[in-house]
């Protein structure tokens, strides 16, 4: 049984305040880079860079990360770097830059934690920050999300789905029992 | 943001019908206009013979074929298009539509469908998906359920609760649904639904039967820009089919709470769908609790779509091809007389518009004449007014096709007749609603009676009072002023008196009551625009400006009946537009929202108005036309016209009247079609008529074959007879005579008349030469003749064009299967090539 | 049926027949296009001191629904439009049109051409007027001698705090002349509100706790309240989060350093379309506004524009940078009017929410 927990209106004001927040924590755009990490989370970064883009005319670079090869159940200490983000996209410098990774749903931290570890691979950023749509609690690690689109407290055995228009044809969240 | 599209496929809406009237055409032509600016080239299949489209678009790009599956396969394969537009051709070219994408033809020729992705298309067009979509996004359905045994009735109205209605299922029984309004209609439903041996299962569903029916008309964009374009309420409730029903533009009864919420729902369903272009969504309101249902969704054009259209002034036609084209609310550029903002301002209106079907019932009396959940209706006419009540007598007055001011008296009706038709609705409603309330039934018992809204009742008394207070004090000043403001028009207010109109306008010079006309555009005069709409009121302000140039005032036909209605609707369309190539400005005065002839992109001028005589006088008054043309079916309005003619304006009877037609006999088989002009007499071409039945009787004549079927060998002779036939002292213009084959083969002379409406219109299309516009030219001095002899000299034709008529007999379930002239309701047409040798050099 | 005459400070005069209140009234004239709703428009204290015209040629239809009410005490001072319907559709049956604006001494005028004085506003602009018995040389004096209370905000706003409570965040409600709808979309979230007088310092208002602070719609004028009142938001806007709404925007909008402005034609209704500048989606909300933010004034290290009217270019939405405050000259409550921008009570919602899961820090 699945149920709809955020529409599409919802989301588009979840990534709304997502950006506002972004950029008043932030005092502004300069020196910001986004990283949304595979697959939603790309869509998700490409939206707020669009919606940073409306609010203060500046383009901010969006990058995409896949770690795949970071996940702590991959033995990869034998991987060299360029091997490990090799299906990642990153055309800028992320050195002393703030960095914005970018996710769709903040569950056991372990994804957010691998992707820390390759962002720290590629460079050395002046500060990281989260931004996830959905922190559904039950973490594994002490990771804590700087933006939250919605909390939703949810049992381990249930599964939270996050569709994107880009690619699932509508957007929505979804609490599958 | 548009998307490159070199070559669309416009599918087409076929042979006019119940529930698809000429809107289909009027909405493909006004997107036509949008499609040629966006230097789109279109390829056209339809095989409507009455469609104006289809004179628009060049010869060799139009398919004259039924839209079907097989046919539109075809013409891709041949043609290659880049899209498919399937929005103004109906439910059957949407259907067409899905099966195109069920077989993989559009992805396998990588052919964009415009208006809706493939998927949701078939969600829309698949009852079991669309409910589960309406599910998801939480909008409320109505239960339905599949039971075989009582439990399962008892479970299924325990969690919805009653009334509900049970309907027995059997494959090869006809069978009856039962509405149970308490547990004991139920059980007795449940056990006799189970007593037959042939009944396994039972269907139940929630009844909404008595609720209001709300429909939702509103445009999207690509990027989910929305704009509600109008709320329609149907007068009458859940039971009577929408089509009808008498509908009212805006929304009359419903708080605004309940009027946002559907707003939104129609939103929330139209993202989920990513229509882009226009969608028709029709909901079930519940007045007592607020609760409501989707009852139905409709991603492409109804009748509805276009009410919504003629409503707001919102140019939805035109708006939702550059939508469907991929162009944003906000990219779209509207005529410069239109301001910048409108396609992206939600449409607010100052005036009201209200719907009256019209019924076949006179022309085909073999048939239940209730109102209920079938569509009966053949067509409609549009009352507009600065108030409900103006709106709603004018309405009734345009509906009404007496040649005379007056509607129909009821007042001899029995009181148990009376009560039987309340609850038993006829075409008559209206008039059995004011009826009852003249006898002093009270508004609350009306509405409880009947289910409609006690404000409709209010309105209603204030018409009879109005009416009242006129019929008492004939001929005062007071009283005009009173008919006035509650839309009795001059000619109705004579009528009432029993004195001539200008009596009237007597007093109306005499009192200064003028009357003004209003312009119908979508921001309550917010704004500064010409949508070129007007209806009268009788107030302050009068928006109409006549034209410095020379004008045509052109009669429309009013709301569609049996007979070659829509076919005349092409006449009319016609004329508009020879009249424009002529140099005249173009005003046309019709009241049929569905009508090709009352689009903005045909005239100069609208004038949305009763087709009487004093609302036709008040508009020549004003704009003082060089020529008015009025269709040869409206004697009493010739005459007058005619009568009161003293400025020297030209009146143009065409159509022409066919009651000048000479017979000597009563049944025929072939005919030969002149053009007369002058002294000239030149034979056009034969025909044949095929009827299905050996009844060869005059109105029998409903299927045609041109040329004649031998006219190898008989052509010449007839064309011979049929020039020594005709006195061209007598007859002038498109002349048919008519000739009975006997059975020895000879052709007997049988008569002339004026060539028939759907005949011209065929004549058109076989010819390839506008027979309209030729007629038109004629009477208003702009022919050469000389033009139409070398054009008939220059055809080379190859084929038969074989017409026949439709009618609606299954659709209102009439036993009836082939009838007369006075019953088609449209036609369909096909071409099949000569077996041998071409007919040049006539 | 009274003849009575609305008539206009620039000489005009319509002829149109009473209905409710057979008081003379004077305010100033303005036109609502809004197509539903005519009891919220009527009940809205927004309209105090003015003469609402409807371009919906019919009112009454449904009659006067008990929860559709934007005011107890109505305060507009007349009701112009081409037809209405005395009915009543209330569980007693009680409550007309006529009966409400009667008991309210509203006094209304119908059978007007009220497209006609639609184009003539929007010709010549706001202007006075009264609706009188005779249209003559003295109707025309008074008019043109009264003057219009500039007092609005205190006629119409609460003079004591008063509790709405509820289960939820702690919600204060800064009453400038405020409409039930922004009670009633705190109250589906659950809050527990207190409305306090539009003279309340920050002191007061912070003493209450607040999670949020919510600055109210008002009728008139913004520059005729006292600075204390900027003052106030400005201290308010550091301390919680803020949600403004029509005259606390203007207010809002001011206190951040921007100028407010009368428009030349008010504008009531809710055609034009809004683009929220962040999405670049336009939207539709009720609209009834007599001043605007002046664009060219506003700070932008300090406010974003977030909201602008697409047919006139005002600014229809302000948010601080630093502080989670933001306003909107709009009626996001949608009574009456689109349900489009009802989420921003959410967004004000998350705020608050947001706020308290970092302790009290913003973030």
């Amino acid at each position: 049984m699945a149920k709809l927990i955020l529409d599409k209106m919802a989301m588009q004001r979840a990534l709304t305040r997502i950006t506002y927040e972004i950029v008043e924590k932030n005092k502004g755009v300069s020196n910001l880079v986004l990283i949304g990490i595979k697959t939603r989370g790309i869509f998700l970064a490409k939206r707020i860079a669009d919606r940073l883009r409306q609010l203060e005319n500046v383009d901010v670079p969006v990058g995409t990360l896949d770690i795949t090869n970071y996940r702590d159940d991959v033995e990869h200490d034998s991987l060299s770097t360029d091997v490990k983000i090799a299906n990642s996209e990153i055309n800028f410098s992320i050195e002393g830059k703030r960095v914005i990774l970018v996710d769709d749903v903040l569950y056991t931290g372990r994804t957010v934690r691998a992707a820390l570890s390759a962002v720290m691979d590629i460079g050395r950023p002046s500060s990281i920050n989260l931004a996830v749509l959905v922190d559904r609690g039950h973490r594994e690690l002490p990771i804590r999300a700087d933006f939250v689109g919605k909390n939703i407290p949810s049992s381990q055995k249930e599964k939270i789905k996050v569709y994107v228009s880009e690619i699932d044809d509508k957007d929505a969240v979804e609490i599958i029992k | 943001m548009a998307i490159d599209i070199n070559r669309v496929l416009l599918l087409g809406g076929g042979p006019t019908n119940i529930g698809n009237e000429n809107e289909l055409d009027a909405a493909t032509l006004a997107r036509l206009s949008a499609l040629k600016k966006n230097g789109t080239k279109v390829i056209y299949v339809d095989n409507n013979p009455f469609s104006v489209t289809a004179e628009e678009i060049q010869p060799a790009n139009i398919y004259v074929k039924e839209v079907n599956f097989a046919n539109v396969t075809n013409i891709i394969n041949k043609e290659k298009p880049d899209a498919i537009m399937a929005t103004t051709g109906g439910l059957n070219a949407m259907q067409v539509a899905w099966q195109l994408v069920e077989s993989g033809i559009l992805k396998d020729n990588n052919i964009k469908l415009l208006g809706i992705k493939p998927k949701n298309l078939q969600v829309t067009m698949d009852n079991e998906q669309l409910r589960s979509l309406l599910k998801e996004i939480n909008e409320n359905i109505i239960a339905s359920k599949i039971i075989s045994d009582e439990q399962g009735a008892i479970d299924f109205v325990r969690d919805v609760g009653l009334p509900v209605i049970v309907k027995p299922l059997s494959s090869n029984h006809d069978t009856n649904r039962f509405i149970c309004n308490t547990e004991e209609e139920l059980e007795d439903a449940l056990s006799k639904s189970f007593s037959y041996s042939y009944i396994e299962h039972v269907s139940i569903e929630q009844s909404i039967v008595g609720y209001k029916e709300i429909e939702m008309v509103g445009v999207r964009d690509q990027k989910g820009d929305k704009v509600l374009v109008s709320g329609l309420e149907d007068m009458d409730p859940i039971g009577i089919h929408s089509g009808d029903s008498i509908i009212f533009a805006p929304t009359q009864t419903l708080i605004n709470e309940e009027y946002q919420t559907l707003r939104t729902a129609t939103f929330r369903i139209m993202d989920s769908l990513g229509i882009t272009g226009c969608c028709h969504i029709q909901f079930a309101l519940n007045s007592e609790t607020s609760n409501y249902f989707v009852t139905k969704v409709s991603p492409f054009f109804t009748r509805s779509t276009l009410l919504a259209e003629k409503a707001s002034g919102y140019p939805i036609s035109f708006i939702s091809a550059f939508l469907e084209m991929g162009y944003l609310l906000t990219e779209i550029k509207l005529p410069s007389r239109f301001n910048k903002f409108t396609p992206f301002m939600e449409p607010t209106s100052d005036h009201i518009v209200v719907k009256i079907p019209v019924w076949p019932f006179e022309d085909v009396p073999e048939t239940d004449k209730h109102l209920n959940t079938m569509m009966k209706s053949v067509g409609s006419t549009i009352g507009i007014g600065r108030s409900v009540e103006e709106a709603l007598m004018k309405a009734m007055h345009s509906s009404q096709f007496s040649p005379r001011d007056i509607l129909p008296s009821v007042t001899n009706m029995d009181e148990d007749e009376l009560i039987n038709q309340l609850i038993h609705p006829l075409s008559s409603r209206i008039l059995i609603l004011m009826e009852a309330l003249r006898r002093g039934y009270s508004t609350d018992e009306l509405a409880e009676l009947t289910k409609i809204d006690s404000f409709y009742f209010y309105k209603m008394r204030q018409l009879i009072r109005a009416q009242d207070y006129v019929n008492a004090h004939p001929l005062t000043k007071h009283a005009v002023d009173v008919g006035h403001q509650y839309g009795l028009g001059d000619g109705m207010l004579a009528q009432l008196w029993h004195v001539n109109i200008s009596s009237i306008r007597q007093i109306n010079l005499e009192s200064n009551f003028n009357v003004t006309f209003k312009q119908l555009e979508p921001s309550a005069g917010e704004m500064i625009q010409d949508t070129n709409i007007y209806y009268s009121s009788y107030e302050l302000e009068n928006e109409s400006e006549p034209f410095e140039e020379k004008s045509a005032l052109v009669i429309g036909r009013g709301g569609n009946q049996l007979g070659p209605n829509s076919a005349a609707d092409y006449y009319t369309s016609e004329i508009l537009i020879t009249l424009h190539h002529c140099g005249f400005k173009t005003i046309i005065m019709n009241n049929n929202p569905n009508a090709v002839s009352l689009i903005s992109q045909l005239s100069n001028k609208q004038y949305i108005e009763p087709i009487q005589l004093g609302n036709i006088l008040n508009i020549i008054e004003l704009e003082k036309p060089d020529v008015v043309f009025l269709p040869g079916n409206r004697h009493f309005l010739a005459r007058e016209l005619v009568r009161r003619n003293n400025r020297h304006m030209k009146i143009v009877v065409l159509p022409a009247d066919q009651k000048i037609a000479t017979f000597n006999a009563r049944q025929a088989t072939n005919s030969v079609i002149t053009f007369v002009d002058g002294k000239d007499v030149l034979p056009i071409t034969t025909f044949s008529f095929l009827n299905d039945d050996s009844d060869r009787h005059l109105s029998k004549i409903i299927n045609f074959k041109e040329p004649m079927e031998t006219w190898q060998q008989d052509e010449s002779t007839l064309f011979d007879e049929a020039k020594e036939r005709i006195d061209s002292e007598k007859w002038q213009g498109l002349v048919e005579v008519l000739f009975d084959r006997n059975e020895t083969g000879h052709f007997d002379f049988v008569g002339i008349r004026p060539t028939r409406i759907t005949q011209t219109a065929l004549l058109s299309k076989t010819t390839g030469i506008n027979w309209v516009a030729i007629l038109v030219r004629k009477y208003i001095g702009k022919l050469d003749v000389n033009q139409v002899k070398d054009a008939l000299n220059n055809r080379n034709p190859q084929r038969f064009a074989i017409m026949k008529a439709e009618f609606p007999f299954k659709k209102i379930g009439s036993p009836k299967l082939i009838g007369n002239n006075h019953q088609e309701v449209g036609s369909s047409l096909t071409f099949e090539n000569f077996s041998s040798g071409s007919r040049a050099n006539l | 049926m009274t003849d009575r005459y609305l008539i206009l400070e620039d000489g005009s005069a319509y002829l149109g027949k009473a209905f409710g209140s057979l008081a003379t009234t004077t305010g100033e004239i303005v036109v609502n296009s809004t197509m539903n709703g005519y009891q919220e428009i009527i009940s809205n204290q927004i309209y105090h001191n003015q003469i609402i015209v409807f371009t919906q040629p019919s009112i009454g239809n449904t009659g006067l629904d008990h929860n559709s009410y934007e005011s107890v005490l109505p305060s507009a001072r007349g009701v112009i439009v081409r037809e209405y319907e005395n009915l009543a559709k209330d569980h007693y049956k009680r409550v007309s049109l006529d009966r409400y604006l009667t008991q309210h001494k509203i006094p209304g005028i119908y059978d007007v051409d009220t497209r006609q004085i639609q184009h003539h506003l929007h010709q010549f602009g706001n202007m006075k007027a009264s609706i009188v018995d005779v249209a003559d040389d003295h109707a025309f004096d008074q008019l043109h001698a009264t003057v219009l209370t500039n007092q609005q905000v205190s006629q119409v706003a609460t003079q004591a705090p008063y509790a709405n409570p509820g289960e939820g965040d702690n919600v204060i409600v800064v009453d400038f002349g405020l409409k039930s709808g922004i009670l009633r979309e705190l109250s589906r979230r659950e809050c527990n509100v207190t409305v306090v007088p539009w003279n309340y310092s920050s002191e007061q208002i912070m003493d209450l706790d607040p999670d949020g602070v919510i600055l109210s719609t008002g009728p008139g004028n913004p520059l005729d309240l006292p600075d204390s009142v900027l003052k106030m938001i400005l201290s308010i806007q550091s301390q919680v989060p803020v949600f403004a709404m029509g005259l606390g925007h203007e207010l809002f909008a001011m206190a951040n350093g921007a100028k407010v402005s009368k428009l030349k034609v008010e504008h009531h209704g809710s055609n034009h379309p809004i683009r929220e500048i962040i999405t670049n989606e336009i939207f539709f909300a009720s609209q009834e506004q007599g001043y605007a933010v002046d664009s060219k004034s506003i700070d932008h290290s300090k406010l974003f524009i977030t909201h602008i009217d697409l047919v006139n270019g005002t600014v229809q939405g302000l948010r601080h940078r630093e502080n989670p405050a933001f306003s909107v000259q709009f009626s996001p409550d949608g009574a009456p009017g689109p349900h489009d921008s009802n989420g921003l009570f959410d967004d004000f919602m998350e705020m608050i929410s947001r706020r308290r899961q970092n302790n009290g820090n913003r973030y």
